[in-house]
This record gives structure tokens, C-alpha cells and sequence, in this order.
């Protein structure tokens, strides 16, 4: 170990110090208590009755959480592609003023509009059947898994498109106007170009989503609290309705494992990225 | 250019605004009541309670602090309670709490609650069992009911012409009219796990047992018998998000009858957010109830003006006046105190739809705790699965 | 940019429709979020509340409710909480994408740790250390739990930001004999600014929405208006829950504005150098 590896730590050492007292340690004081049994001593008999009960919870978050990363991912590319590529500028102009709204309104607020919006008689299905898209008799409810995969990407796409179209922003324009003038469609440069060059603010934006959404409650326990559902609604279920913080934190390694699988894409490619500097 | 102009404009600005937002004119002692439930809980407090005990107590300034509806909230005052009991704190930062049953047994269990029912005059006005017992967690002399309250199934007459008068003729009912029905499960709040209570007991035929013991575990077989009715039932029933829920899909007419928390129900009704012609109705052999309690935190800082406020907040003036006529909901002392202190008519509304007698005989305690725990999970392996 | 095309009515009339969608898509529920907090009766079978009026407005500024005072705190912590934040993040994560440090994997995962893990839990946690520090209830306490939960958004954006710093700006500064001083805060970090000032934004709406560290950590001496926006929603009391959304979006634009104002500022400024 180098004396530049040295001051590496040692200027990360006071962020370190406060994610690590005021959160690590909170955290390895409550997940003792998942391993710890009625006698004191060390058990997997929470994690067994975690995953008797919940193993179809853990998948279900798993799938919701995947399902709408890849939609944020989707939608904040082609917003944020538009922005930097569009040629129309008023467009590109209302683009940019619209799409961030979302961002200021917090998860248990997009619940509740959700929740109201989405709902059988809710304002989505009276405007479809308004302008006539929509027979009254066959509207329906979304208030289950779509209605929280609606929620997380209403709420998360504008963040990560922030960020990607900040990234992309940053992207040489003469290697934009080189490929455009040289008869490359927006498409071509938007995928060869623009996207490989803010492909790591996008994974960024993609994995804090992805992590952010597997520990958000509000949102499950206001649109989609029945089984099945996602693992955040089990452990406030299991602390409010059981006082039971052993199979509570149980799930919430669970979690946090099925948080880091998602993290390690983004890890693996920090790791390749720091191997090469 | 300076690169350093953002930080340092977020600090000065930060300070402005936290010196200015640090600087409430302070009365002489503050006392904080915490308490769960709904909004309209912090507001009962805020503007009812709060300015006419400060006239009675000059110095004294209350404090209301909401933790959210349901169990949550009662378990986040918990945890905060514990927190300091943990951490060996010689005073705690709360003076007056207000929770919910399980909460009560589990503070009580842990000794974090003053016992201080007998030292007011107001005491000595509780005599129903709840007051004594929660969920079968030994509460006497801990705790003082704020209000009663009862689960019922509201239901839109024009949808329901009779409502069911047993949980047989809801499952037909259900039959007949599939999704017109909805409850919120057992993970979205006391009024869906309460619909499953009285499912149980309707259908193990061990509804006295349930309530008075004793607890016997071999009896997990006959409570899941019963969950596999339920299981069917859920085949042509909503799903409800919540206690609100509920609520909110009988709101927008998406179901026409749900179990629902009375006081929450007339909650929505002064809100103007249910219809009124909606109605409410108690089924043999009986839904859920509970009381919400006042409690006195055993190191309250200001446990003497604690006590003197709960002893005014459950007085029969302030009963009669506050909860029964503003809120409408059922007293927390015994009813013939309060009775006594207010015009007939305000006292009738609170049973225009429930009788007084219906009330008594189909207003149930929830199960006793490790019943309770077993129908839960029963709930979850049986019915979920 | 090439904006001078023919106009093509095909093209034109595909871009109006997806605007005027995606314009749907988010002002209809955040229209719904509006009717909510001017609505003093709506139930079935009306499509569009019956009665319109400010009673629920008076409820939430009603003098004892403590509103304004409470959103006067919450945007007090939100802003000390972006500069602690940042004063910690940029070094870490100007370290993170530049430098060689030991265990730099779990550094990072190590942070996102707090938005990663269902907090409920751990947060009744540090409200028993607090309480034995004496941090519990002041305004310094609410800030670092909100500090470490927003820590990652900074740390992680702010190291993206750096490794996109082309570093042979960096040299050309220091063979034309900058100091190393004088080149970080002359080229690389006016460079990593914009991905800077997006984190600033993160970080206070963060904080701005946070209510269960708040509540551990703050109440009762330390109340914020998310809390009243978590109680009235969580118990379906849409009307107040809506009124104090919308207050809170008030000082999240106004920051937004602020910062943005700064970003154009300074990359307008580095034009010509």
C-alpha cells in the first residue's frame, strides 16, 4: 500500500465516519437480533420462518423493483437522449420543464395520488372513458403489482433521467456533429455515441433506484398491501403486528442481499474502471 | 470564479433560516403528548384539549405530536419510549402518550408506564374490562380510555339493501355479489386483521374462548379450519390498501360494503370525503373494538401536569363535549357519567345506526394475544398461501 | 445544432402527441394531488369534488398546528444537511474516482447501505444511541441521520462526476505550473460541478421528504412538516396530505432554482477560459 492510497482513504474517512456511526453500527445492533434466539443463542430460526412465509414476497419485490428499473432505465434514456439529440427546440424546451415534476413529490405523496388516479373509479379510467378509449364496464382497477411499478417509475424516472441527461450534456458535440454530418440517424448516435459516454451516471442513477425502491413502504402499503407483496409491507407487519423484530430483520438482510445483487452490477464495473486506472 | 460560493451560501442560508425557525417563544414548561392514530387525534388535541387545559394551567404550554394511525403508530411511540429507557435516560421527552391496546400491553410488560389511574378523580370513572385488560395483557391502573372505538361493516344501501346479520349471510351475500365486498387483509391495519378476528369466531365456534382464555396452541387446527372458509370468501371479495382503504374504495364506489373503524368513518363523513347516506351495521357474533388509552410514561418529565391532563381529558364535561359531540365517537369512561352530562339527542347520534344493545352484545375485545398471533399467522400460511 | 429542417407534419404531429402523453401522465395524477387539497366534498359517483373551499388550508396554518414554523425546520435541516453532505462527499468521492484506496468496493457499498436497508428498524436503534449522546430532539441530530441517508446520492454522483473529468485537462493545468490547489478548484472541480449540483438537489429533497429518522431523532422538540404529510396520508386524510405536498414543493423548486441559477453562472463563466 502506497502513500496515494493513503490519502484515498484519508479524504473519504469523514464521509466514512458518519455513514459508518450513524448508520453501520445502528444497523449490526439491530441485525444481531435475527440471529439471536429465544435463549440467546445463535438460531437460523428466523430466517427459516422469513422464508417459510415470505419467500414469494422476496421474489415478487425482486420482480417489481427489476421490472421497473428497467423501465426508468428505458424512459429516462429516451428523455434524456431527445434532450440532448431532438432538433426541435420548443420540444426539447417543454421536454425539459416537464419532466421533472415528479422528483419534488415524495413516495408516500405518489402513493396517495396513485392510489387515487389508478384506482377503478379512479381519474385514469374516467378520462379514458371521457374520450371514449375506455367501455365503462371493462375498466379496472391497476391498484395491484402494475400500480406500484406505475408508482416507482413516475416517481424514480425523472431522477435518473436528471442525472443521464446531465451526462449526456457533458458529451463532446463535435463527435455528435461528426456522426450526424457523416449520415448517422439520431438513433445510431444516441446508442453508439451518447449512451456508451454517460453509461456510468446511468448505472449510478439505475442502482440507487433499484435499492431506493426495495426499502421505499410507503408505496407497496398504500397501493398493494395483500399477498402478494413486497417485502418492506412483511416487516412492518411483522413490528406492528407481531413485535417481532427478530423475523423483521431477518427480512431485512433479505433485503439488503437482494439490494447488493443489484448494486454488484454497478460495483463490478467500478471495480474493472478502478483495475484500469 | 469561486468555486466554493455554493456551500457557503447553503450554510448562511441554512443558519438564517435554523436560528430563525429555533426561536418560538418558549412558555414556562412544555408538555408533550404524543399520540397515535389519525390526524384528527393531533387536531382533538391541538385546538380542543390543549387551549382549555392551558386556561386551567397558566405556564403550561401542550405540545401535540401525530405517530400515524394503527399499531404503527402506537409500536413508534414504543420504540421511542424504549429508546430511552435503553439508553438510561433519568427523564423521558414524553409527558402524555395515547395508544392503542397492543401497544399498552407491550409498554406495560416492559415497565415504561407510570401507574396512574388511581391517583385522579378520573379513574375511578373506567370500570369496563378494557380498561383493566388489553388483548390479555394485564393494563389496570396503567391506563385511561380516551374513546371507544368498533369496527362495523359500513355498507351503501343502495347497493345493500339488508345488510348481513351473520358472517353465513355475508359469505352468501358475497356469492351473489362478487367484489362488492372488501376488507384490507391482515397487513393493512386493525380493521381487516378485526374482520378476520370475528371470522374466526364465528366460524371455530370458540368465540368465548378466544376473549377469556384459556390459551391452548393445540387449538391452531380448529382456527385454521375456519381460514379455509375464508380462503373461499377471499375468491369474490377486494383486497383493500388499508384501514383507509377501505375507506377510500367505499369513497369512489368501488365496493359497497367494508369493515371500517367507526371513528374513522365518521372522520370521512365530516371530511366530506363519504357519502351520507352510507350505513353502518354489527353482524352476530360480533366485530372487534378497542379503546385507545391514555398513558403517563413512567419517567415523563412532566409526569405530575401528565397526570393532571389526562385526569381533565377523560373528565365527563370534556368527554361529553369533545368526544362524543364534536367527533362522535363512543366515551372512554363509563357511559352513564357522560350520559348524564349532555342533551339526549347529541347522545342518541352516537347510535343511529348501532344500537346501544347491539353494541354491547356485538361489540367484542380481540383476542386474547397468543390466539391473536395464531390467527394471524394462521392467516397467512391457510388463506395467503 | 442542425434546427433548420422542413417542417414535417408527420414528424410534428408525432411529437405533439407524445409531449401532450407524457404531459398527461404527469399532471394527471399530480392534478388529482391539487383537486385533493381544495376539495371539501367528493365521493361517488362524482367524477370532480362537489365542493371546492380553504377550510382544510385553515386546518393546516392554524397557529397551534405549527405548520410554517414546521416547514421553516424542515428547510433549515435540508440545507445544513447539503452542506455537511457535500463537505464530506466531495473529497470521498473525488478519492472514490480518483485516487487507489484499499477495500474501495465495500467503501462504496458501505454507503449505500442507508438507502438500501428498510430503516425502521435500524432507526429506533440510533435513537437509543442519541438519547445517550444527548443528540436526541436538537436539530444537529436530525441533520446527520439525514446526512448519512443522503450520503450515497452525493458520494456516488459527485465520484461519476470526477471520473468524467478528462484528465489530461488536469495536466495541462499543472504543466502550464498551476499548483495542484490552484488546478483542482480551477479545472477539475468546476468540470464535475454539474453532477455536484445534481447531488445538491438530491440530497435536500431527500431530507426535505424524510420523516422516520426525523421522528426517532427530532420529536418532540424537532418537528418537520413531512411528518404531518406522513401522519395525513398514512390515515388517508387526503386533503391535508395533499395541502402539505404542495407546501413542500414550494422550497424543492425555489432550490432547484437556486442552484440552477449558480450552475448556469459558473458554466457560462468558464466559457473562454
Amino acid at each position: 500500500m502506497n502513500e496515494r492510497s493513503w490519502a484515498g482513504l484519508a479524504l473519504a474517512l469523514p464521509a466514512l465516519l458518519v455513514v459508518v456511526t450513524f448508520f453501520v453500527a445502528p444497523l449490526l445492533m439491530s441485525a444481531v437480533l435475527a440471529f439471536r434466539g429465544k435463549d440467546g443463542g445463535l438460531t437460523l430460526m428466523h430466517f427459516e420462518k422469513a422464508i417459510e412465509f415470505y419467500s414469494t414476497d422476496l421474489l415478487f419485490s425482486g420482480a417489481i423493483v427489476l421490472v421497473s428499473t428497467a423501465a426508468i432505465g428505458a424512459i429516462a434514456v429516451a428523455i434524456a437522449g431527445y434532450l440532448t439529440l431532438g432538433e426541435n427546440p420548443r420540444t426539447v424546451a417543454i421536454l425539459r420543464w416537464l419532466y421533472r415534476w415528479p422528483l419534488f413529490i415524495p413516495f408516500i405523496v405518489t402513493a396517495q395520488v396513485m392510489r387515487t388516479f389508478l384506482a377503478k373509479n379512479g381519474m385514469l379510467n374516467h378520462v379514458l372513458t371521457g374520450v371514449g378509449l375506455l367501455d365503462p364496464l371493462q375498466a379496472q382497477s391497476l391498484l395491484d403489482w402494475r400500480g406500484i411499478v406505475v408508482a416507482f417509475v413516475w416517481k424514480q424516472a425523472p431522477f435518473v433521467t436528471l442525472l443521464v441527461a446531465g451526462a449526456m450534456a457533458a458529451v463532446d458535440r463535435q463527435h455528435i456533429e461528426a456522426a450526424r454530418n457523416l449520415g448517422a440517424s439520431r438513433w445510431r448516435v444516441l446508442f453508439e455515441i451518447v449512451l456508451p459516454q454517460s453509461r456510468r451516471t446511468l448505472m449510478v442513477g439505475l442502482v440507487l433506484s433499484f435499492v431506493t425502491m426495495l426499502s421505499v413502504l410507503s408505496v407497496p402499503l398504500m397501493i398493494n398491501p395483500n399477498s402478494p407483496t413486497m417485502l418492506t409491507v412483511d416487516i412492518a407487519y411483522r413490528i406492528n403486528s407481531h413485535g417481532d423484530y427478530a423475523v423483521a430483520n431477518a427480512l431485512c438482510l433479505m433485503s439488503l442481499a437482494l439490494a447488493s445483487l443489484g448494486a454488484w452490477f454497478y460495483l463490478r464495473e467500478a471495480a474493472r474502471k478502478a483495475d484500469g486506472a | 470564479m469561486r468555486p466554493f460560493k455554493i456551500p457557503l451560501t447553503a450554510i448562511a442560508f441554512a443558519t438564517g433560516v435554523a436560528l430563525g425557525a429555533a426561536a418560538p417563544a418558549v412558555a414556562q414548561t412544555t408538555l408533550n403528548v404524543i399520540t397515535a392514530g389519525d390526524q384528527n387525534m393531533v387536531d382533538y388535541v391541538n385546538n380542543f384539549l390543549g387551549p382549555r387545559f392551558e386556561k386551567l394551567n397558566p405556564g403550561v404550554k401542550v405540545r401535540a405530536v401525530g405517530t400515524g394511525p394503527g399499531d404503527a403508530g402506537s409500536q413508534k411511540i414504543y420504540e421511542k419510549l424504549s429508546a430511552q429507557q435503553k439508553a438510561g435516560a433519568a427523564s423521558w421527552d414524553v409527558d402524555v402518550a395515547v395508544v392503542h391496546q397492543r401497544g399498552a400491553g407491550t409498554m406495560v410488560k416492559e415497565s415504561l408506564l407510570a401507574p396512574f389511574r388511581n391517583e385522579v378523580a378520573a379513574g375511578k370513572l373506567v370500570s369496563r374490562d378494557t380498561a383493566k385488560n388489553a388483548l390479555g395483557a394485564n393494563v389496570d391502573g396503567d391506563v385511561i380510555p380516551r374513546f371507544h372505538s368498533q369496527i362495523a361493516f359500513a355498507y351503501n344501501p343502495a347497493v345493500v339493501r339488508q345488510p348481513p346479520k351473520s358472517y353465513a349471510e355475508l359469505a352468501d351475500w358475497v356469492k351473489k355479489n362478487p367484489k362488492q365486498f372488501g376488507y384490507n387483509g391482515v397487513k393493512g391495519g386493525m380493521s381487516g386483521v378485526g374482520f378476520v378476528m370475528g371470522w374466526v369466531a364465528a366460524n371455530s365456534g370458540m368465540a368465548e374462548q378466544l376473549e377469556k382464555g384459556p390459551y391452548d396452541a393445540s387449538k391452531k387446527a380448529v382456527i385454521d379450519r375456519s381460514l379455509a372458509g375464508l380462503r373461499e370468501f377471499n375468491q369474490n371479495v377486494v383486497l383493500t390498501p388499508g384501514n383507509a382503504g377501505t375507506l377510500d374504495m367505499l369513497n369512489r364506489g368501488e365496493i359497497a360494503m367494508g369493515p371500517v373503524w367507526v371513528d374513522m368513518f365518521y372522520t370521512w363523513l365530516a371530511d366530506g370525503k363519504m357519502n351520507p347516506s352510507v350505513r353502518l351495521a354489527l353482524p352476530q357474533p360480533g366485530l372487534p373494538g378497542q379503546p385507545m388509552y391514555y398513558v403517563v410514561p413512567a419517567k415523563a418529565a412532566n409526569g405530575q401536569i401528565a397526570r393532571r391532563f389526562v385526569d381533565f381529558a377523560a373528565s365527563p364535561e370534556i368527554q361529553a363535549e369533545g368526544i362524543v359531540k364534536q367527533f362522535n365517537w363512543y366515551p372512554g369512561i363509563d357511559a352513564q357519567h357522560v350520559k348524564s352530562k349532555m342533551d339526549d339527542k347529541s347522545w342518541n347520534k352516537l347510535f343511529t345506526d348501532i344500537s346501544p344493545e347491539a353494541l354491547a352484545s356485538y361489540g367484542r375485545p380481540f383476542p386474547l394475544s397468543g390466539y391473536f398471533t395464531d390467527i394471524l399467522e394462521g392467516y397467512e400460511r391457510v388463506v395467503l398461501k | 445544432m442542425t434546427a433548420t429542417l422542413r417542417p414535417r407534419w408527420p414528424d410534428a404531429i408525432a411529437r405533439t402527441v407524445v409531449v401532450l402523453l407524457l404531459a398527461f401522465v404527469i399532471f394527471g395524477p399530480l392534478a388529482n394531488l391539487v383537486l385533493w387539497a381544495f376539495a371539501e366534498r367528493w365521493y361517488f359517483p362524482n367524477k370532480l369534488p362537489q365542493e371546492f373551499g380553504l377550510a382544510f388550508w385553515k386546518r393546516v396554518f392554524d397557529p397551534r398546528g405549527n405548520a410554517v414554523a414546521s416547514l421553516g425546520t424542515s428547510v433549515a435541516i435540508a440545507s445544513l444537511t447539503v452542506a455537511v453532505t457535500l463537505a464530506v462527499a466531495i473529497p470521498a468521492g473525488y478519492a472514490l474516482a480518483r485516487l487507489r484506496m484499499p477495500g474501495r468496493i465495500l467503501v462504496l457499498l458501505v454507503f449505500l447501505l442507508p438507502q438500501a436497508v428498510p430503516n425502521l428498524p435500524v432507526y429506533v436503534n440510533i435513537a437509543r444511541v442519541f438519547y445517550e449522546l444527548g443528540l436526541n430532539g436538537t436539530v444537529l441530530g436530525v441533520v446527520l441521520v439525514h446526512t448519512a441517508h443522503g450520503l450515497v446520492l452525493a458520494v456516488w454522483i459527485a465520484s461519476a462526476a470526477f471520473a468524467a473529468v478528462d484528465v489530461s485537462l488536469e495536466e495541462a493545468a499543472r504543466n502550464l505550473g498551476a499548483s495542484p490547489w490552484r488546478c483542482w478548484t480551477t479545472v477539475t472541480l468546476p468540470l464535475a460541478l454539474p453532477g455536484l449540483i445534481a447531488s445538491a438537489i438530491f440530497v435536500f429533497l431527500d431530507s426535505l421528504d424524510e420523516f422516520t429518522g426525523t421522528y426517532f431523532v427530532g420529536v418532540p422538540d424537532v418537528t418537520t412538516l413531512p411528518l404531518l404529510m406522513f401522519n395525513a396520508s398514512m390515515g388517508g386524510n387526503y386533503q391535508i396530505a395533499s395541502i402539505t405536498a404542495l407546501l413542500l414543493l414550494v422550497p424543492s423548486i425555489l432550490f432547484m432554482l437556486l442552484v440552477e441559477r449558480f450552475l448556469k453562472a459558473d458554466v457560462l463563466a468558464m466559457i473562454g477560459r
